[in-house]
């Protein structure tokens, strides 16, 4: 039982320092059909249980010069467009941000006008900040 | 003597490298089209990413952009599809969001594109939609987790992809 023991921590040791590489992946694009710089107003869709990262997009849009508001309520229907996000965390010694996917639609049809990913291993982990920042700069690095 | 080498080519097993998304395996087979369009069509991808080594499938933009050109030939959507500039309609397609699970037996994937179609003449937005798909594969399918990762992600682009120009084929050009 022993042997079994060491040789699943042999087998998890040398597993983890194989995949513990840094991967990072960042991009953005935004559907040639859309126009970013003709969206003035937009909502923030917040997550049931986020504390802090809708806050930060709503900051980092509002420095694009757009008018931010936030909620957990469907969007009212006076905005131009609704800003959805997914982040993915995961624990190493400390908890951080290893996935955001931010998405703006249309709040009448719910079509993605532009989206932005960023993707950052452990190793080159970002702070939520950092990750928003790259995210809303990629999206519009590549609008009208 | 054995055990290290024994060991090595577990873990090397278990951190086996991702393959990308193949085009072929995107291509949806033989689809119920509606109508099929006397134009020409040129094809756009964006959102997509390359699959890195250490990192998990994903859909590269030209494998994306070749899986539906192949989808509309074969299933003469439209008459042709141009390269480069051109094209009586624009077709843009963007990978949204790509959800893959790290853990598990069974794999499901959630994938969202945004389609849309413009003429090009005069820049008249014909479709805007957005297709959500899944695609799913079983330890039956592939023992290796990164291999049934990868036939997860092609099947829910597959699906989407036929979703997508089932609704394009419904269209009134």
């Amino acid at each position: 039982m022993t042997k079994l023991l060491k040789l699943a921590a042999v087998v998890g040791l040398i597993s983890t320092l194989l995949s513990g590489c840094a991967v990072n992946r960042a991009t953005g694009s935004v559907d040639p059909s859309a126009n970013l710089s003709s969206i003035k107003t937009m909502y923030v869709k917040k997550l049931a249980d986020d504390d802090n990262t809708y806050a930060l997009i709503a900051d980092k849009l509002r420095t694009k010069g757009v008018a931010v508001t936030t909620g957990t309520d469907v969007a009212p229907g006076s905005v131009d467009a609704v800003v959805t996000y997914v982040d993915k965390w995961m624990w190493d010694i400390t908890m951080y941000m290893l996935e955001l996917t931010v998405t703006i639609r249309d709040p009448k049809t719910d079509f993605p006008l532009a989206t932005g990913n960023s993707f950052h291993t452990s190793l080159t982990r970002l702070s939520p900040k950092e990750m928003v920042n790259e995210v809303v700069d990629n999206i519009y690095k590549g609008a009208k | 003597m054995r055990r290290p080498i024994l060991v090595a080519a577990l873990a090397l097993t278990l951190t086996a490298c991702s393959s990308p998304a193949s085009r072929e395996a995107m291509t949806p087979q033989l689809l119920a089209i509606d109508k099929h369009h006397p134009y020409s069509l040129r094809v756009q991808t964006n959102g997509g990413s390359e699959t890195g080594g250490l990192d998990s499938t994903n859909i590269a933009d030209a494998d994306l952009k070749a899986a539906i050109e192949n989808a509309v030939i074969r299933n003469r959507v439209f008459k042709s599809v141009i390269q480069g500039g051109g094209g009586d309609y624009e077709l843009n397609v963007q990978v949204i969001s790509l959800r893959r699970p790290m853990i598990g037996v069974t794999l499901d994937v959630e994938l969202e594109m945004g389609w849309s179609l413009v003429r090009s003449s005069d820049r008249t937005v014909l479709m805007r939609k957005s297709v959500q798909s899944t695609g799913q594969a079983g330890i039956g399918d592939a023992i290796a987790f990164v291999t049934r990762l990868q036939l997860a992600v092609e099947m829910a682009a597959r699906n989407n992809i036929a979703e997508g120009l089932k609704a394009i084929s419904k269209l009134k050009l």
